[in-house]
């Protein structure tokens, strides 16, 4: 009998967890109490179970949320979504065999669930069943919306085998299929390294760096349920910053009102909405946010910069620079602060104090062009072009959009050092990369300092 | 009467076979429960091994409080036995960035007093020498490198900070000097772990310093954990800061040569540093973990100048290109094929990576295959080291783990960032198996360690480690497997330039296995500074066929007649080339 309860003790099923709600905020706490209490109140309920779990998910408590989602399919074990959303809990842990096995029970109640399908193919290879996995991934050839997965998964498996042309072919179909997937980019460089192509495997790399995590969706309305159970202060934020980098910038702003309608403590959101009031020319609300971070005492190299930022677009050049002097008394490695200072001293003809103020934004972050190129400006101006020529020639590579101006500052800085061939050269060098951006005026104006100096 | 005594002869017999089987039971899911010797005994107290970090915290959340520390272990007294160093922090000044260290007692050596007696009985014992050893360093201490950078046969200190560095010359006498300024090593910058190395071959020391974020007090951000309680920020709240390299000038001085060899080109929130030569090419290479920005491989041009191939590798970032909370690294030939790999400790979540060489310096990411990512999934880790603990010659490793952020489970606790260190044993064909169970009651408990540096403590033929613990005691786990099998440790000898030949590579030729390669070094791990001297695991045969010296400018030798289970020392000109 001893043993007969050792051994179910082997097996139990979790309980409802002991969430200590009272060290919660209370914005998180009155989301989460009435799932906590229903749950409590009828643990052996799959609905009120697995309803705490989803809870548990949105707000990303993982464990507690993984042995929830255990409980309720336990309680009811043909419900899909219980197992399929545990799954997607035990890949956030980590645990892609248990994923895995997880995304199995539940491709038995609902086998067409392409999201499910698709993670399950990947749980498979994360774990290191290759066999199992490419039959999934086979499996799924047909399914227009898988596809990008597909093909990725396809040469992560071709890959890990060593047949890297394979792999390649994949891979590009990955990335034509989804252009701004980093991670496919990634697995392409590694490919092409493997197969001896270094410069397509320099150029892959160059868009992982480019799109970062960026990642295909799958229309995913079970979980997609789950975080929409969340509209916290910090959901809001994030909305907010996703709308931003979208472009649209009233409804990043709203977005970030409605964090701060719940939480007005969020020194991020009022410093974000300085730069975002600030872009939409709103000047009066952008300080008050302003004033607002600045009374909490937190972020404030942040806002004290925006705010510069803020002051810059109204012209207002003195109180702009006392704006970035105080980003800098926060935090004297904030490159963009120095960078920003050097400029609005420029506008208050103090060529000195800005090249100064460029020097130190470039010993802040050596990889800041702009910063870089605004310092040999200034040496230019100052007389120094023997100097400038030392910091402009480090700007030659890479060859991008920003280039055509650099190499034309260094062809200035080379005629005014008396090196009129190699100005020529780097002018002309400069104009050439202009109209293959496009910058037409640009190259016009090269053009007429060419003509001038033959 | 029969009846009665059989079946009371039955019910006793039915009892304890249920008694068994129960026994088995519990055995098998009380998983730490140890029925053997432990492999690692803490000894710290015991030995005097008393130091506390201190890390100041006062409920500001300042990102610094949340690093912990770093050891060293050195021979500062050349007697033989390895000493402690152990790197303290302290309160943070919230009036300036200064530092101040209060309160905290400093940084603090530890004199290692070991004595063996004629019949080989060891009796360990530290003695806090740091007042004797004029050892001052006050600021709000992270990492220590150790290494001979004026080449007069005693080792010495570089201690980085949130704040300024000090490099600490030994003087030979028992006794440190700061000579930060004079050297010109001086930097006030976030610095984290360093490396001292020779990049151009040249027999002084040269220095690598990885730096961390551009975080200040007054621009200290506020940050929750998921359900909106306050936690600390991570790395990506701030901007990283560029590494350092410094060139040792020969006359006791460095000159900071960062931009001129391309370290600044591109760096991250540096934590961890390792030196190896990654490709074969007799040169070292440097390899900095970054948290949560790529990791670099800085592959030495031989002019001076560094490239990274960290991406291109394919041991920057996880097996999708997404960058890791990378913090502390283990390098070393676990696979016996003649080349360095790379394990990489990461945060909760993301899994610890073992990236695997193919002598070329390329990396396929071996975590899952190796059994290493499901183990870890759930840990957040620091420093580590290849050691072979059980000296059967395959390279194990261990893990000093503590979480950055809070841990659900401990929420509402005092400290909820608490984990448990992690022992694996390398089964010898690319996989590995945790044995923490077994290792001893220290690797049941839950603690935030951080640093970890890796030596034979009491010279007793096993590697043994100590491990510093955020806001906690240090650790000192004495291994106590090692008459189980055979070993060798090796130290190596240079007449006049970089005396212990930092960046050799030693090889171990047996009969009974592949050849076994070691570099020689003291950087790695997190923040700390290991044994200079080599150590070997011969398994169950102390012969030897030979050893060959690669020596740090690319010349070989080899040595003969040397058996195992024992120190020796190489000196160079002594083999045969």
């Amino acid at each position: 009998m001893v043993c007969a309860v050792l051994v179910m003790a082997q097996t139990t099923v979790p309980p409802v967890p002991q969430l200590t709600l009272d060290s919660y905020p209370s914005s998180t706490r009155k989301a989460l109490e009435p799932f906590y209490r229903a749950a409590v109140a009828r643990p052996n309920d799959a609905s009120a179970v697995g309803s705490l779990a989803r809870a548990l998910h949105a707000w990303d408590q993982w464990s507690a949320a993984h042995d929830t989602y255990v409980r309720a399919q336990s309680l009811a074990p043909e419900t899909f979504e219980w197992q399929y959303l545990d799954a997607l809990v035990l890949e956030r842990l980590a645990r892609h065999a248990d994923a895995a096995s997880a995304l199995e029970r539940a491709l038995q109640l609902k086998p067409d669930y392409l999201p499910a399908r698709i993670a399950f193919a990947e749980a498979l290879f994360d774990a290191g069943d290759r066999d199992r996995s490419a039959r999934a991934f086979e499996a799924l050839r047909g399914a227009p919306a898988a596809e990008p997965a597909t093909e990725f998964g396809l040469g992560r498996l071709a890959a890990a085998q060593g047949r890297h042309d394979e792999a390649v072919t994949h891979f590009q179909r990955a990335v034509a299929l989804f252009p701004e997937w980093g991670a496919a980019y990634y697995a392409l460089a590694l490919s092409y390294r493997a197969v001896g192509r270094q410069d397509d495997a320099q150029r892959a790399l160059e868009r992982h760096a480019q799109y970062g995590a960026r990642w295909p969706g799958v229309d995913d309305p079970v979980l997609r349920g789950v975080t929409a159970l969340r509209d916290d202060a910090d959901t809001n934020l994030r909305r907010g910053l996703k709308l931003a980098e979208a472009g649209d910038l009233e409804g990043a702003i709203a977005a970030h009102e409605a964090a701060l309608a719940v939480d007005p403590s969020i020194a991020q959101a009022h410093a974000n909405l300085i730069s975002l009031y600030g872009r939409v020319h709103n000047w009066a609300r952008a300080e008050e946010h302003y004033r607002a971070v600045v009374a909490l005492g937190f972020n404030l190299g942040d806002a004290h910069y925006d705010y510069g930022v803020l002051l810059t677009l109204q012209e207002k050049w003195s109180e702009a620079a006392a704006a970035y002097r105080l980003a800098i008394a926060v935090n004297p490695r904030h490159a963009n602060a120095w960078n920003n200072l050097g400029q609005v001293l420029e506008r208050l003809r103090d060529v000195q104090g800005a090249a100064d103020a460029y020097v130190h934004a470039v010993e802040a972050e050596p990889t800041f062009r702009l910063a870089r190129f605004n310092e040999g400006r200034m040496l230019i101006a100052l007389g120094k072009p023997d100097e400038a020529i030392g910091e402009l020639q480090k700007l030659t590579e890479p060859r991008d959009a920003e280039s055509p101006r650099y190499l034309f500052a260094l062809a200035t800085a080379y005629v005014r050092a008396g090196h009129r061939a190699e100005g020529v050269k780097w002018a002309s060098d400069a104009k050439a990369l202009a109209l293959q951006f496009g910058q037409n005026d640009l190259a016009a104006a090269i053009e007429r300092e060419l003509a001038t100096l033959k | 009467m029969m009846e009665n005594t059989v079946k009371t002869t039955s019910s006793v017999v039915f009892v304890s076979f249920v008694s068994f089987v129960c026994f088995v039971s519990f055995v098998s899911f009380a998983s730490f429960v140890s029925s053997s010797e432990p492999l690692f005994v803490e000894s710290a107290a015991a030995t005097g091994l008393t130091f506390t970090h201190v890390n100041g915290a006062t409920g500001n959340y300042y990102l610094p409080e949340m690093m912990g520390s770093g050891v060293a272990l050195l021979d500062y007294d050349n007697d033989g036995d390895l000493d402690v160093f152990l790197v303290q922090s302290g309160t943070l000044d919230a009036k300036s960035d200064a530092s101040s260290g209060r309160g905290a007692g400093g940084c603090r050596l530890f004199r290692n007093d070991l004595t063996v007696t004629p019949d080989g009985r060891r009796t360990l014992h530290f003695t806090d020498v740091t007042e004797r050893a004029g050892i001052a360093v006050r600021g709000y201490g992270m990492g220590v490198a150790a290494g001979d950078y004026n080449n007069d046969g005693f080792v010495d200190l570089f201690v980085t900070s949130f704040g300024a560095t000090t490099l600490l010359r030994n003087n030979g006498n028992g006794t440190f000097t700061d000579v930060t300024a004079e050297a010109g090593v001086a930097d006030t910058q976030w610095s984290s772990s360093a490396a001292f190395f020779d990049y151009d071959r040249d027999g002084f020391l040269d220095l690598f310093v990885a730096r961390y974020v551009d975080f200040t007090i007054a621009g200290n951000k506020l940050c929750n954990d998921p359900v909106g309680v306050r936690d600390y920020c991570g790395p990506r709240s701030y901007r990283p800061v560029p590494a350092r390299l410094f060139h040792n000038d020969r006359n006791g001085h460095f000159v900071d040569v960062s931009e001129a060899a391309g370290i600044n080109k591109a760096y991250g929130a540096g934590l961890g540093v390792a030196v190896g030569d990654y490709n074969g090419d007799g040169w070292p290479d440097v390899y900095v973990a970054n948290d949560a920005t790529p990791n670099q491989l800085w592959m030495n041009r031989h002019d001076g100048t560094f490239a990274d191939n960290g991406l291109l590798s394919g041991s920057a970032v996880s097996p999708t290109g997404n960058p890791e909370g990378s913090m502390g690294i283990a390098s070393g030939d676990f696979d016996l094929d003649g080349d360095e790999d790379l394990f990489v400790t990461n945060i909760i979540g993301e899994t610890f990576a073992l990236y695997v060489n193919d002598g070329r310096g390329n990396f396929e990411d071996a975590r899952a295959k190796s059994g290493l990512a499901a183990a870890t999934a759930a840990f957040t880790g620091f420093g580590t080291d290849w050691i072979d603990y059980d000296n059967d010659g395959w390279p194990d490793l261990f893990v000093a783990n503590g979480a950055v952020n809070i841990i659900e489970s401990e929420r509402g606790q005092p400290l909820p960032y608490r984990m448990r260190n992690q022992l694996f044993h390398n089964t010898g064909r690319g996989r590995f198996e945790e044995t923490s169970a077994i290792a001893g009651p220290a690797f049941a408990q839950a603690e935030i360690s951080r640093g970890a540096a890796f030596g034979d403590i009491d010279n007793d033929g096993d590697v043994d480690i100590v491990v510093t613990t955020n806001g906690g005691p240090v650790r000192l786990l004495l291994n106590q497997t090692g008459s189980r099998n055979h070993w060798l440790q090796v130290r190596l000898e240079q007449p006049t330039a970089n005396r212990f030949a930092i960046g050799a590579w030693i090889g171990v030729e047996r009969s009974s296995g592949p050849t076994l390669w070691r570099r020689v070094r003291t950087d790695g791990s997190y923040l700390s500074a290991s044994d200079v001297r080599a150590h070997f695991g011969l398994g169950s045969s102390p012969a030897i066929n030979a050893i060959t010296v690669q020596w740090p400018d690319g010349t070989r030798e080899r040595f003969s007649g040397i058996t195992g289970d024992r120190l020796v020392t190489l000196r160079r000109g002594s083999g045969k080339p």
